[in-house]
């Protein structure tokens, strides 16, 4: 039994993704001992603290098998309707991150309303509100930045107990929470059921229009989250927060094991992504490669975690054909 | 008796097809109704009204004597129906206890309760005798573990009312009459029945009314199944008798082996298979769902690989690697048991489904670029041939009734001029007429000299068709039997080898597939 458990928990790849995250820290530690000062791992924990929430938003919706392209562009809108809030109207904190999160709510309910009523392609439909979000955002501010942020917001930010920002602690209860849905809730169970198998949450009666307003909504808080944080990280509420979003919301929760067709996600898996993600990019910066070589060695990784995956998959559809 | 469901005068239409034309249809307490029809004759379209998939363009629905109207499946479950669809009703990634639950998840202190629901689960696996871990992954189940999770999933909902559409269609017959048990243990409680069934012999053993549809029209309401034999609803079903007679092989094989195994074994868990068969001859291939059938046809093919033993083809060695290499090398061809899944392209039109196995053939000399016409011309002659119904070449394949898909199927191998075709389960789900025009069909094949693996459970086809059989059991050849034609007799015979064996080691048999 506890073989089987152990097995069970590698085929999850969740096992493989912390071993090979293991394997680059010891590597990057030895070969670069400035990767352990507290500092440089600060700057790590930053970095996983600011894509957990864009990943997990991404996240939301490959769990129904849809997708969102307008992650990023919906994330800008919300920093600066943040940084507005504050810099212009003087309006107090809590009541901009209100504010700010209300934008994300009903930017992602629109994409799900839209989605759910007229039945066309997520990818449409977000490649649609994805223009509409951005232009948006540069209308309203001329592209110009907000630069007078409150104190408090940057001190959420850049608040660190030693090694760890304080963002981190907000982003893991997130998670958490994230987790609990997906594994423990009603919905969490639908938005799955639904990606997983379309007919039999039809004829299982559930709700298919709700399951996917809910799923898009969700995914909409998710990027305010991000946005919000990102504000507090940089400073300053820019017009193009969330305009290099795209890849990484795709490339962590993939590379953490969802299926791009639905039906799979975990939470786990794109925390363990992203901190394999960072931990790679510390390195080439620490190794002083070009930054711009992140991304391509970011495309690499992608396609050869996909191909291991496939290959597990492959080796599944062998057991099930001998069966 | 009182009338639980009571349908009066439904149509429906899709874009142009009367799928259904004033069809009424009642289900009494404590009955078992079954509802007949060749494919496409409106049986799931039915269906799908009473669980609330479809609405009615017209006609009256009364459930208890209420007139009701459902806008949703909810609104069925909500009103006490339950339905096994054949459509794939269950998420791969879960559980089987969380299918089963799907619909009403138990949730304490606002999350799911695992142990209401393992629990929950259990109760419907023991009824249907399903020996899984609950929490099991649904993907890993086989087809027939699959349909059971189905019936148990329809079961839990305790309804008032449970529609079964095909549910015997993938399992064995064991599990058949364990269904059967449940079935007339629920009739006894006063649950209404709706029993879709291509097995006739299963209805005159199971039900007490029947309801025949043909093209979409009823051509029987609720008569006593007592005083109705098999001919009788043959005849409701097509409109006239079923053409049971398949003439006798006009040609023998003359003798010259076209394929041979011996000793080989698979990646699939096959052990020590030695199988001849010869040029002009049809070798039925028996054996249960889940017994290794398929797998072997595969490994044949090349698609799963041959760990030990020889396979030779026309008298020579052979080292198949691929189906491209089976195919161009040994001009084997295999038409799969899972016509939409892996013998057609759906939304390709007819030519080219039947095209692509010749399309280097048919490519123009430089350019290798294809031509419609030619690829036409070439196609034309095999679908006149196999009488492939549709109005031009150029229709969808996913357009054509289950049986012009399987003609598809069949003809793509027959125009690359396969000499060995391996057929498996080539009239699952297909109505009698094509059923028996695919049955001449095969037998004029081996008239021309070449050799077929009919591979299937339907004992009554084999017994018509085959010239000689290969029984099946637990990834073993366990006996070849010479076919006499006579039902009765061979269905003693091959059972006893079967049993014989699943005696000897009833282990393996029993419990090789649970986890």
């Amino acid at each position: 039994m506890k073989r089987a458990r152990a097995i069970q928990l590698l085929r999850t790849g969740n096992a493989g993704l912390a071993l090979i995250l293991l394997v680059a820290i010891v590597a990057l530690a030895i070969a670069n001992p400035a990767f352990l000062t507290s500092f440089n791992l600060y700057v790590v924990l930053t970095s996983v603290a600011l894509w957990t929430c864009v990943a997990l938003a991404q996240m939301t919706t490959l769990s129904t098998g849809q997708m969102s392209l307008s992650v990023g562009s919906l994330g800008g809108l919300v920093a600066i309707v943040v940084g507005g809030l504050c810099e212009l109207w003087g309006v107090p904190l809590p009541l901009a991150i209100a504010a700010g999160l209300a934008v994300g709510f009903a930017g992602g309910f629109l994409n799900g309303i839209l989605i759910a009523t007229t039945g066309i392609n997520s990818f449409i439909i977000t490649l649609a509100t994805f223009s509409a979000f951005h232009g948006l955002t540069m209308g309203l501010t001329r592209a110009i930045p907000f630069y007078h942020m409150p104190a408090s917001l940057k001190a959420l930010g850049n608040a660190r107990f030693g090694a760890v920002p304080l963002m981190l602690g907000i982003v893991l209860v997130v998670a958490l929470v994230v987790d609990l849905i997906f594994q423990r809730t009603r919905i969490g169970r639908y938005m799955l059921a639904y990606g997983g198998n379309a007919t039999s949450a039809v004829l299982s009666g559930l709700s298919t229009r709700k399951v996917v307003i809910f799923a898009h909504t969700m995914s909409g808080l998710l990027s305010a989250i991000a946005a919000i944080l990102t504000v507090g990280r940089l400073q300053i509420a820019q017009p193009t927060i969330g305009e290099d979003w795209l890849i990484i919301s795709f490339a962590a929760p993939i590379i953490g094991g969802a299926s791009l067709t639905g039906g799979y996600v975990s939470v786990t898996g794109t925390l363990l992504a992203l901190a394999l993600l960072a931990v790679i990019n510390d390195a080439l910066v620490l190794l002083g490669v070009d930054p711009f070589w992140v991304q391509v060695v970011l495309g690499g990784l992608i396609l050869a975690v996909v191909s291991v995956n496939r290959l597990r998959e492959g080796r599944r559809l062998g057991e099930a054909i001998a069966r | 008796m009182s009338n639980v469901v009571d349908i009066r005068g439904a149509s429906k239409s899709f874009v142009g097809v009367r799928a259904l034309d004033n069809v009424s249809i009642d289900l009494a307490a404590g009955e078992i109704h079954a509802l007949l029809g060749e494919n496409g004759a409106g049986k799931s379209t039915l269906i799908k009204i009473i669980t609330g998939v479809y609405v009615p363009d017209s006609g009256i629905m009364k459930l208890g004597g209420q007139e009701v109207s459902f806008r949703s499946p909810r609104d069925a479950i909500n009103a006490g129906i339950a339905a096994v669809h054949q459509e794939r009703n269950l998420v791969p990634a879960f559980g089987i206890a969380e299918n089963i639950c799907l619909d009403r998840l138990p949730v304490r202190h606002g999350l799911l309760d695992r142990a209401a629901i393992l629990a929950d689960a259990e109760v419907w696996m023991k009824t249907i005798g399903l020996k899984l871990d609950p929490a099991t992954p649904v993907r890993q189940l086989s087809v027939a573990q699959l349909q059971l999770v189905e019936i148990a999933k329809a079961l839990s909902l305790r309804s008032r009312v449970l529609l079964l559409d095909e549910p015997t269609a993938s399992i064995t017959p064991h599990e058949a009459d364990r269904l059967f048990e449940v079935l007339r243990d629920l009739r006894s409680r006063g649950v209404a029945m709706l029993f879709v069934s291509h097995r006739l012999e299963e209805v005159l053993a199971l039900c007490d009314r029947v309801t025949v549809l043909r093209d979409g029209r009823n051509t029987a309401i609720g008569q006593p199944i007592e005083g109705i034999g098999r001919r009788d609803l043959i005849r409701l079903m097509i409109g006239r008798d079923e053409e049971t007679t398949v003439p006798p092989r006009s040609h023998a094989s003359d003798g010259a082996v076209a394929l041979e195994l011996k000793g080989v074994a698979t990646a699939a868990a096959h052990r020590d298979i030695n199988l001849t068969l010869h040029r002009g001859e049809i070798l039925g291939l028996y054996g249960l769902v889940g017994c290794g059938r398929s797998e072997l046809a595969k490994a044949i093919i090349g698609a799963i690989s041959v760990t030990a033993g020889e396979v030779s083809v026309g008298g020579r060695p052979a080292r198949i690697r691929s189906v491209a290499d089976a195919l161009a090398r040994y001009r084997i061809g295999y038409v799969s048991e899972d016509r939409k899944g892996e013998g057609i392209v759906l939304d390709q039109a007819i030519a080219t489904n039947i095209a692509v196995t010749v399309w280097t053939r048919l490519a123009r000399r430089w350019s290798r670029f294809l031509s419609r016409t030619r690829e036409y011309a070439a196609v034309r002659p095999i679908a006149e041939r196999l009488q492939i119904r549709a109005p031009s070449l150029a229709v969808l394949a996913g357009k054509l009734s289950g049986g012009n898909q399987q003609k598809v199927s069949v003809a793509k191998w027959l125009l690359a001029g396969t000499e060995i075709l391996i057929m498996d389960e080539p009239t699952v789900g297909i109505d009698v007429n094509t059923k028996a025009a695919l049955h001449r069909l095969i037998r004029e094949l081996a008239d021309d000299g070449k050799a077929i693996l009919l591979i299937s459970s339907d004992m009554p086809e084999i017994v018509a068709v085959a010239d000689r059989m290969a029984v099946m059991n637990a990834f073993r050849i366990v006996g070849m039997v010479e076919n006499t034609h006579s039902y009765q007799d061979m269905s003693a015979k091959i059972m006893h080898v079967i049993h014989g064996v699943a005696d000897a080691d009833a282990e393996t048999a029993g419990s090789g597939r649970v986890a």
